[in-house]
């Protein structure tokens, strides 16, 4: 592909590892500025060394996404460094895999405000920065094949997912409101091989082996397959797309 | 033609490619490196529409052929093969639009276009499957459905019956043929700038469309490249909605 993101200032939260870190490669080598966030700067470091192999700018920043002055921060300080923001990738979020009547209202707390709440905060903050560029910008959120469908043994997190999805349409029909216009769209990745998985379901081959084989394209998905979606839906590309939602899974979720 | 060539050495088929949506898409895959066959049943249009792609350097032919019969799915996939020795893409486009009330809408009506764009579909996997299978690297069919086939538009029964059924047999393809590693997807689009929509006001509808507009051709192309591209190599039995945020209200 051509380079997509010349000049373009994109946050992408979660970029420590898995898909936030590939997202973050991929736009940087396509031309963007991108502020990389996270809770774990020695992963943060690894994202800005492989997105400058790549070529890219990179710069890597502290972010707990579920705090409000945290995001007064990022954004003051994308602009401040890289000029006015264009894009929001939310990826950042917290998975738990725990039986319904196990999962206490700390569990439930934890992951809604992370996954939910950092959503909207970064929505917020994100709008209001584009719209001082006074030019066209995007945010893609992550939500999940767990924000369309039920998974047994994950329920606060479908909700926190499922709220996503429904936070991403109001949030488009806003965005399209605003001049010039902000597009807001979701990407629903299925079971994708990264730490968010292994950390809950071990990281053996067999397992790998087994998750491919449950999958309609019998394949396991990878965090690079993610960012090229998220790319499709930040660029140009899209620029009729808005308040969608977009699966990645393998077909997982087409039965 | 200037393009990422990420599609080079592959082939397609275009259908409904005389104009509009179809004729974006042979020329965006065509940008990108394929060898696209287009086809449809205006012979003047889509032999200018392959000339054109031949101009800016692409590879390009056109067969007339209808979507709706099978016997012109059978010499499509011969031409397709004769012409560029293989196929991994289809992007199976062509269909009609007559609006008309249930109550007087008579059943042949009903069945010309659910053979056109439901019928034509089905066996455009089908053909497409087989022609996929030959030399099992597996590829990408992209059906193309409508926002109606996700939500009901009064006055449009038959087309949102015909783009429903699409949206699910692209679901069913995915699953049947996902072990091959043959991708099957469905696109969306809303109101787009084409001849199907010229009797539709922009003006008038544009404030019920959350960006204010129509969308083009182009930018249904630039989904149907994407979905027909490695890049949405783990995607299959997927929607794709090109539509403004029309349905998201």
């Amino acid at each position: 592909m051509t380079r997509r993101f010349d000049d373009r200032t994109v946050i992408v939260t979660g970029a420590t590892k898995g898909i936030g870190r590939a997202t973050a490669i991929l736009l940087a080598a396509e031309g963007a500025r991108v502020i990389a966030t996270g809770r774990d700067a020695a992963g943060g470091a690894e994202t800005v060394a492989a997105a400058e192999a790549a070529g890219g700018v990179c710069h890597f920043a502290p972010h707990d996404i579920a705090r409000e002055d945290d995001w007064a921060r990022i954004v003051d300080l994308a602009e401040r460094r890289f000029g006015g923001l264009f894009g929001l990738v939310n990826n950042a979020g917290l998975f738990f895999v725990k039986p319904l009547d196990e999962t206490t209202e700390d569990d439930f707390d934890r992951i809604y405000r992370t996954n939910v709440e950092g959503t909207f905060l970064g929505v917020r903050a994100a709008f209001a920065a584009i719209a001082r560029t006074g030019l066209p910008g995007a945010v893609v959120n992550v939500s999940s094949l767990m924000g369309q469908v039920g998974f047994a043994g994950a329920s606060a997190y479908c909700a926190t997912k499922g709220a996503i999805a429904g936070f991403t349409k109001a949030a488009a029909l806003e965005g399209a409101r605003m001049t010039p216009q902000v597009r807001v769209n979701s990407l629903h990745p299925g079971v994708i091989w990264t730490p968010m998985i292994t950390s809950q379901f071990g990281d053996s081959q067999d397992l790998a082996d087994a998750f491919a084989a449950d999958t309609p394209l019998r394949m396991i998905g990878l965090p690079e397959y993610m960012a090229d979606a998220i790319a499709y839906l930040l660029s140009d590309e899209a620029a009729y797309v808005t308040g969608a939602e977009l699966t990645v899974d393998g077909g997982r979720g087409a039965d | 033609m200037a393009g990422s060539g990420e599609l080079s050495g592959k082939a397609a088929i275009v259908t409904g490619a005389t104009r509009g949506i179809g004729r974006a898409v042979a020329v965006s895959l065509a940008a990108a490196g394929a060898a696209v066959l287009l086809t449809g049943r205006t012979p003047g249009d889509g032999e200018a529409a392959a000339a054109a792609i031949r101009a800016l350097g692409g590879r390009a032919r056109f067969l007339a052929a209808d979507q709706g019969s099978d016997a012109d799915w059978t010499r499509t996939m011969e031409e397709v093969q004769d012409a560029f020795g293989r196929l991994d893409i289809l992007v199976a486009n062509a269909g009609i639009s007559k609006p008309a009330a249930i109550a007087g809408l008579a059943l042949e009506d009903f069945r010309a276009l659910n053979r056109i764009n439901l019928k034509g579909c089905f066996l455009g996997v089908k053909h497409a499957a087989a022609a996929l299978r030959r030399h099992g690297e597996g590829g990408s069919i992209v059906l193309m459905s409508s926002i109606v086939g996700k939500v009901g538009v009064a006055g449009h029964a038959h087309y949102a019956a015909a783009k429903g059924g699409v949206r699910l047999l692209a679901k069913a393809a995915a699953l049947e043929l996902g072990p091959e590693k043959i991708r099957v997807n469905s696109l969306h689009p809303g109101m787009i700038r084409t001849a199907m929509t010229a009797a539709y006001d922009e003006r008038l509808l544009a404030p019920s469309i959350p960006l204010g507009r129509f969308g083009t051709p182009d930018e249904i192309a630039a989904a149907a490249l994407f979905l027909a591209s490695p890049r949405s190599r783990f995607m299959t039995g997927a929607e794709l909605v090109v539509d403004g945020g029309w349905i998201a209200q």
